[in-house]
């Protein structure tokens, strides 16, 4: 399965991955968020781990939200 | 024109700003719903350049259908509140209770009872998850045809030459990239792909029969009910 | 019912130390024999809480391959268990008992069902009472066919004397997926048997959306023998990280190749020259297919265990030890085994459907030829690329066999880069590739 987080994040810490069964590589993750998302060779993507930096929060929260698949996922702490 | 058309284009009355409003918003509509259709399919082929990233079509997608959905309000308060023929509120949502044109207006209360779902269920798409939300997004292919058969049967303006056009043009741009998505299942499902290539010709074809025999031949006001509502009123 | 004249009759003493504690006969024990010899299925304080405690006193480890503390998954069944209990009416839990046995170079789960299907069923019975469970399943692989009877009798057995409050239905599982935790789940809700995303995981959700308790069968017949001897007594062999004993299946160029129970953190030498050892070994895999290679002689010292292997770059996994003969290619097998597992791919996920034969693919011109530019580069490429990014661990287990391979074998890769594969690459393979599901 996909690696958890290393810890949980801390509160206001969010944190993105994958379901790779429902990702079909549509790819508009990595466009949104090219500074944590690349893609691989097959065009599925590749997610810096770790905490989302603050200002892209937004960005990731939306790159969630438009995802067709319903894939990438938001892990986070209240 | 007929009849009763010809009386309301020559009497001015307070109906009058409404009904042109009800046709400017319809035809509006039917346009932004379409491109909205185009922006959905193109979606689903994975359309994609340099400069037109996906999430540029998604959030377009997104943007026109509620300007679509708006235009399609506007459209039925209008229709509601013109006095000149009698079509009440529930008409805009239940099918076919209509005393006016009941089976075209009645189209259109489909149309827009599932535009209305489309929005909703997109709207609360992470809260529905994605197996439920894609099965009511397959009844977009469903509406848009309904909302073109409404305006056409519906709307008086359908002889109108530049309107035949425009519906005519929405029809095959619709038409042209749902050829396109099929042709993607081809791949994987022939079978299916093959079926939905005859189902949209002869859809096609069906709907050229019926405008050449319905709403362009002469009598379609008064084949489709125009008459009994402006009797009963 | 004939009693055996070689299994001795302890009326209920635990084995001593150097015994063998699963198996020991030829046979499997008929019920009256095997209560005459382990006792009866209780647990010492006959609470089921005081289970979960006893097993997770003992330090027992999962033994198909994940090494996961058992006590701490019975502990999160039956919270969960509990848990959902508070908001639904129906409390109970499900267990599973996974004998599916997919590893093709394994058999120990096979060989352990056929000869002691008690001590699994009474595994099954301690743990539903101790989790919740209202019913158990025990998948056998459809390979298995000897299992599945020795299953079926014993369960007759059981029925007769009303023995288990609990119904245990068997199934039966073919594929190489098939006997994942998630993919064991989905096709017993009556899906196919492939991999499934986590969460939810099986404890919270499984089986019928209830709490599933996966263990796989050998650990539920360890758990059958801590319920009647107690933690400490399986804590007196093994090592205190990885006590108590396992089954590992010893199969390759050894002259007496088969499953055998060993202590945990014996040296990987001395059990592989109890299972005669030949002197021209080059390496084994140790876990299986999914595994990991360790050269040979230099892996003598490496204890047989999780944390031993693990220290040495290997993976004890489900107990495999695959001897590789010197006449054989380590290149070549390893791109046979890898295009085994890229077959064996539930392609759900686009880095293990793409990147597994890409690397099967790379391997395979690294041992029979010709090589890529940078052939190395790209193996090791694509070993990042596919590592946890898939729903289940098969491309994981590839990557660390494509790894470990450039690394034990790295002298004949040299040859192989420099002039072409070598005479034991067109040798039939050493290790057996099943073609199409196991059978």
């Amino acid at each position: 399965m996909n690696p958890p987080p290393m810890k949980p994040p801390l509160p206001g810490q969010i944190e993105l991955g994958v379901n790779p069964i429902a990702c079909d590589a549509h790819g508009l993750c990595m466009e949104l968020l090219p500074e944590l998302i690349s893609a691989d060779p097959w065009g599925y993507p590749i997610i810096r781990r770790g905490p989302v930096p603050l200002r892209l929060q937004a960005l990731a929260r939306r790159a969630v939200a438009d995802c067709p698949t319903l894939a990438l996922l938001l892990t986070e702490r209240h | 024109m007929t009849g009763a058309e010809h009386v309301s284009a020559i009497v001015v009355n307070s109906s009058t700003p409404l009904w042109y409003a009800t046709r400017a918003t319809g035809l509006v509509a039917l346009v932004l719903l379409t491109v909205s259709m185009m922006l959905g399919l193109l979606s689903s082929v994975r359309f994609q350049r340099p400069a037109w990233p996906r999430f540029v079509t998604l959030g377009l997608h997104r943007n026109v259908t509620l300007l679509a959905l708006g235009f399609t309000v506007v459209h039925v308060l209008t229709t509601v509140l013109d006095s000149f023929v009698s079509i009440p509120l529930p008409d805009a949502f239940v099918p076919f209770i209509s005393s006016y044109r009941p089976i075209w207006v009645g189209l259109g209360a489909i149309a827009f009872d599932l535009m209305i779902a489309l929005v909703i269920t997109s709207l609360l798409r992470t809260r529905l998850g994605q197996r439920s939300w894609r099965l009511v997004h397959w009844s977009a292919y469903l509406c848009w045809p309904v909302a073109v058969l409404h305006g056409l049967g519906t709307g008086t303006d359908t002889p109108i030459a530049w309107v035949l056009v425009l519906t005519g043009c929405c029809v095959l741009a619709v038409a042209v990239l749902t050829l396109w998505r099929l042709a993607l299942t081809w791949g994987d499902r022939p079978l299916t792909a093959a079926a939905g290539f005859v189902a949209v010709v002869l859809i096609l074809i069906a709907g050229g029969a019926w405008l050449h025999a319905g709403p362009l031949a002469p009598g379609w006001s008064h084949r489709s009910g125009t008459h009994r509502a402006a009797a009963l009123r | 019912m004939t009693t055996h004249p070689a299994a001795p009759t302890w009326a209920g003493q635990p084995p001593a130390p150097g015994d063998l504690r699963l198996i020991a006969s030829d046979l499997p024990l008929s019920l009256a024999e095997h209560i005459d010899r382990f006792g009866p299925p209780q647990l010492a304080n006959r609470e089921s809480a005081t289970l979960i405690t006893e097993v997770e006193r003992s330090g027992l480890t999962g033994r198909g391959g994940g090494a996961f503390p058992a006590g701490r998954k019975m502990r999160a069944v039956a919270d969960a268990s509990l848990r959902s209990g508070r908001i639904r009416a129906r409390t109970s839990s499900v267990v599973v008992a996974n004998g599916s046995e997919s590893e093709p170079a394994s058999s120990k789960d096979e060989v352990l069902l056929s000869h002691a299907p008690h001590l699994v069923l009474d595994g099954i019975a301690l743990c539903a009472a101790a989790v919740g469970a209202d019913r158990a399943y025990l998948c056998v692989g459809a390979h298995a066919p000897a299992a599945a009877r020795a299953v079926a009798a014993a369960l007759a057995e059981r029925e007769q004397a009303g023995l288990d409050a609990v119904p245990v239905t068997m199934t039966s599982t073919d594929g190489y997926l098939a006997g994942q935790e998630t993919a064991l789940i989905s096709a017993l809700n009556g899906g196919a048997p492939l991999p499934t995303f986590v969460p939810p995981r099986p404890a919270e959700r499984g089986a019928n959306r209830r709490p599933t308790l996966v263990q796989n069968v050998e650990t539920l017949a360890h758990i059958a023998l801590i319920a009647r001897f107690g933690a400490e007594w399986f804590r007196q062999v093994g090592t205190a990280r990885a006590p108590g004993s396992a089954l590992v299946t010893v199969t390759g160029s050894v002259a007496r190749p088969g499953v055998r129970e060993i202590p945990l953190g014996t040296p990987l030498g001395d059990v592989l020259r109890r299972s005669g050892l030949v002197a021209d070994a080059q390496a084994v895999l140790t876990g299986g297919y999914f595994g990991t290679w360790l050269p040979l002689p230099g892996a003598h010292q490496v204890a047989v265990s999780e944390d031993g292997m693990r220290a040495a770059g290997a993976a004890l996994g489900p107990g495999v030890l695959a001897v590789l003969p010197d006449s054989a290619c380590g290149l070549a097998e390893t791109a046979r085994v890898l295009g085994f597992l890229a077959a064996g791919s539930a392609r759900q996920c686009g880095p293990c459907e793409n990147g597994m034969p890409a690397l099967a693919d790379a391997m395979g011109r690294i041992a029979f030829g010709p090589p890529s530019r940078d052939a190395v580069g790209w193996v090791e490429q694509l070993t990042a690329l596919v590592t946890g990014r898939g729903a289940c661990h098969l491309p994981d287990g590839g990557a660390a066999l494509a790894r470990t391979a450039l690394k034990v074998f790295e002298a004949d890769l040299r040859a192989h880069l420099a002039s072409g594969p070598c005479d034991g690459a067109s040798r039939p393979a050493a290790l057996p590739i099943p073609s199409g599901p196991r059978r």
